[in-house]
């Protein structure tokens, strides 16, 4: 099954052709991983990278400074609307204890939380009969009631109107809260999450609703009988409080990073900057939209259009194109484009399957169609040998080849700085592995041309021909693929890479840890063994014009 | 005697007329035989056949008994082959060749080897690529000759030999033959072959016209002779003898005669008297014989 002579002969007559293939390709590939190491490709990447962070960052911060600046004036006009209501609190709590003292005088014992509730349900029926009183509509004075009764019921040691001032608090943290968790799972976030965000973001907003709650009582207390509440007055209020909440919880938040005290105070400086001229155009447009309607209420769309100018930032102000492209840009790496899509997908496979497509060639149908095969099968020597020898030679040529190639990898990402470099040696070992396989399917499919023709002509069109139709493809299909940043990509040029076997050997998956690699191998190598077979026992049947 | 090589009704149609038909020889251990024909007659499909690299269609070849296709490596253990087209695997030099074709042949001593390439006056070192066709020509019959086998075959070895060359190498052939190898010889030569086969087939669009014993041709019982007058009343004189006539032609006052080998005396004392331009034998050989079964076989028509 096994000719050594043949062997001998077939590196004899193709070494040459291999060293410099390997040569040529292992130089490649060093100065691909080396050269470009040093120069630091990533560097204008991440230049970029960093002012879509920035730019986002500072989008996001101005849009929590809006919010929180119109929640600081929704809270405090609608605590304005409420406080009418705070003197009944007394009332209210008082109705609700005597309820409960007269239950334990007759039981002995405390009521049981379904009979509190059954209390409160009673309390709010007969005081929403009154709302026409308040000028309220009666079943929000219903529903108020009830919730204030049961916070007073959670919280007995609060009374009047500090008892009136928490629950408005809570209520607005839980309307906070739910918003934001709602928010969040709907985006996709894990419960997990969510909760985390939407408690950070709640506290928040019970922060500035706190603020706006006591900043309203001091003015009234400060103003005595004379305080007469207008919301407009509270609108450089509000700004200035929302800067220093976003300065406070920057600077805070930079210390507990460990940052020291003078830079932690640089940063709060920029937010209340940042935060300040977000408030100010929003302010600014909105006042704009009002002299536009002349009077009428602002909608809804105008208030949107005027947060969206405030929120802007560099990402929002160049277009929606340029910008999705310059994203792309930043998030696109280089090193897994020109290592992994280029090199080992197309400029590093060039050269070994040109020596697969010559050699296969040069081990079957070449000798037929010159004849010299005549030499080694008018010896005692089968055809199967002849075969499994020729493709013995091939696969050690291609194992050889892909070794040194795949310690000169290792030691070009070594020297390029070890698993420090974009590319890790679990990467640069597949991508190996993958390179090689690939070229083991080509060599499996060309040798079966090779087993199948007598002529040189006919194997080496139809054998190397669908394999360089495979690498053009796949160049091809690089303008279409997902590497390529969309500024340069033509989605129609992916059609291409459905053509072309080599798109089994997928870079980016591997680069993205992804290990659906296995299977694809597992084809590649399928397809290797499936045709190399074919091709020996294709061999051993047909006519040799010798 | 034992037959070596057998070919029963081979038959390989590839279309158009072109391929062998229906053919059937065998061949004798010791015996020379050879294959004559034009380009494209069949003679070397025949010889792929036997050395088991194409499948016949009908019929068979087989080899010291054994089939040629089946067991194609086995029967190459008792056949040396020197193949019609020259072309080396892609070695650097003749002695690599030599070397690589020896252990492929699993052969350790070479002495045989080094004996045919002093016969041949080969000068092995030379680069394979850069051979002249005589030079490539020798290195292939060294490469079959060193392993002193049974049977010998040769698909127009001659060709691209130069006469010096070409005695050589028939005297090589001879001696192989001496030693009792079976040979199986193909060539577009008949002179070639009538110097060294016993036997030799003609084969004519892929079938076998006929098989000639060539020492029965050598060894005629009559001869023929040419004789050309210088007179035209000696010519017509002559005519009137009762001497056999095979050609007349009278343009040129020429007869050629075909006379019994015990009559040649005769024949000579009637001729003193003429008064002869030239007298010349022609002799009758294997291009003569296969010329005339053609012409017989064709209606009369020359080929």
């Amino acid at each position: 099954m096994f000719s050594k002579a043949l062997f001998k002969q077939s590196i004899k007559a193709h070494w040459i052709k291999w060293l410099c293939v390997t040569i040529s390709t292992c130089v490649m590939l060093a100065i691909v991983i080396i050269v470009l190491g040093n120069l630091g490709i990533n560097d204008i990447r991440d230049s970029l990278k960093n002012v879509f962070v920035q730019a986002n960052e500072e989008s996001y911060l101005k849009e929590n400074s809006v919010d929180s600046y119109e929640l600081y004036l929704t809270a405090i006009s609608n605590y304005n609307e409420a406080s009418s209501f705070s003197s009944y609190t007394s009332i209210l709590t008082n109705e609700y204890n005597e309820k409960v003292n007269a239950y334990v005088t007759e039981n002995g014992e405390q009521p049981s939380d379904e009979i509190k509730n059954g209390y409160i349900l009673e309390i709010a029926q007969k005081y929403s009969a009154m709302a026409g009183l308040l000028q309220q509509d009666p079943e929000e004075l219903k529903t108020m009631i009830i919730g204030l009764l049961t916070y007073y019921k959670n919280n007995p040691e609060l009374t009047g109107e500090q008892l009136f001032n928490n629950f408005f608090v809570y209520e607005i943290y839980n309307q906070a809260y739910a918003q934001v968790y709602e928010e969040e799972i709907n985006k996709g976030s894990s419960e997990e999450d969510a909760v985390l965000t939407a408690k950070v973001q709640a506290e928040s907003a019970k922060q500035v609703a706190t603020g706006a709650v006591t900043k309203y009582n001091e003015d009234k207390q400060s103003a005595g009988e004379s305080f007469n509440f207008n919301v407009q007055n509270y609108l450089s209020v509000a700004n200035n409080f929302v800067n220093e909440f976003m300065a406070d919880n920057v600077y805070n938040l930079k210390l507990s990073e460990g940052c020291d005290e003078s830079e932690a105070k640089q940063f709060a400086v920029s937010v209340k900057v940042i935060s300040n001229t977000a408030i100010s155009t929003y302010q600014l447009w909105l006042n704009e939209f009002k002299t536009e309607n002349s009077g009428a209420d602002l909608t809804a769309e105008q208030i949107a259009t005027a947060k969206g100018y405030a929120c802007e930032s560099i990402s929002d102000q160049i277009p929606q194109k340029v910008a999705v492209a310059l994203t792309e840009l930043g998030e696109m790496d280089m090193y897994g484009l020109i290592i992994g899509s280029i090199f080992y997908r197309i400029a590093g496979l060039l050269l070994p399957l040109v020596f697969v497509i010559m050699t296969a060639n040069g081990l079957l149908a070449g000798q037929v169609d010159s004849g010299s095969m005549a030499y080694v099968l008018s010896t005692p020597t089968k055809r199967r040998t002849v075969t499994v020898t020729q493709m013995a030679y091939l696969i050690c040529a291609l194992l050889t080849m892909f070794l040194m190639l795949t310690a000169v990898s290792v030691m070009a990402v070594w020297i390029a700085g070890g698993n420090n470099f974009a590319i890790n040696y679990a990467e640069i070992l597949l991508f190996n592995l993958g390179a090689f396989l690939t070229t083991f399917a080509f060599a499996g499919y060309c040798f079966m041309c090779s087993a199948i023709f007598n002529t040189t002509k006919h194997s080496l069109s139809i054998g190397g021909g669908l394999t360089i139709f495979c690498l053009v493809c796949t160049i091809l299909g690089l303008f279409g693929s997902s590497v390529v940043p969309s500024a340069m990509r033509i989605e129609a040029m992916n059609f291409f890479n459905y053509l072309s076997l080599i798109t089994l050997f997928d870079t980016t998956a591997i680069m993205n840890g992804s290990i659906s690699w296995l299977w694809e191998f597992g084809i590649l190598f399928a397809v290797g063994v499936v045709t190399f077979i074919i091709g020996i026992f294709r061999f051993d049947k047909k006519d040799l014009p010798l | 005697m034992e037959e070596i090589i057998k070919v029963e009704n081979l038959t390989k149609d590839y279309g158009s007329g072109r391929g062998v038909f229906n053919l059937n020889f065998s061949i004798k251990k010791g015996e020379a035989f050879g294959f004559v024909g034009t380009n494209g007659s069949g003679k070397t499909t025949t010889i792929r056949h036997i050395m088991g690299f194409l499948k016949p269609q009908s019929g068979k070849c087989t080899v010291m008994g054994l089939d040629s296709w089946k067991d194609a490596s086995e029967i190459k253990k008792y056949i040396e082959y020197v193949p019609g087209e020259i072309a080396f695997p892609d070695l650097p030099t003749g002695t690599e060749f030599i070397k690589s074709q020896a252990e492929l042949l699993n052969l350790t001593d070479m002495t045989y080897a080094n004996y045919v390439t002093k016969k041949l006056q080969l000068d092995t070192s030379a680069n394979l690529k850069r051979m002249s066709k005589g030079m490539k020509q020798k290195t292939a019959i060294v490469a079959a000759l060193m392993c002193d086998k049974d049977i010998l075959i040769l698909d127009e070895p001659t060709t691209g030999l130069d006469p010096l060359m070409r005695i050589s190498f028939m005297e090589l052939i001879k001696e192989e033959k001496k030693k009792g190898k079976t040979i199986l010889m193909s060539s577009q030569m008949f002179n070639e072959l009538e110097e060294v086969c016993d036997r030799v087939a003609l084969i004519f669009n892929g079938k076998i016209v006929d098989i000639a014993n060539v020492n029965n041709l050598k060894n005629l019982d009559y001869k023929t002779f040419k004789v050309e007058f210088n007179k035209k009343e000696e010519y017509l004189k002559f005519k009137k003898l009762k001497f056999e006539i095979v050609r007349d032609q009278e343009k040129y006052n020429q007869v050629t005669v075909k006379i019994l080998n015990g009559n040649i005396n005769k024949l000579f004392k009637v001729l003193e008297n003429y008064d002869l331009k030239f007298i010349s034998e022609t002799k009758y050989n294997l291009e003569k014989y296969f010329k005339e079964i053609l012409i017989q076989q064709k209606g009369g028509k020359n080929v």
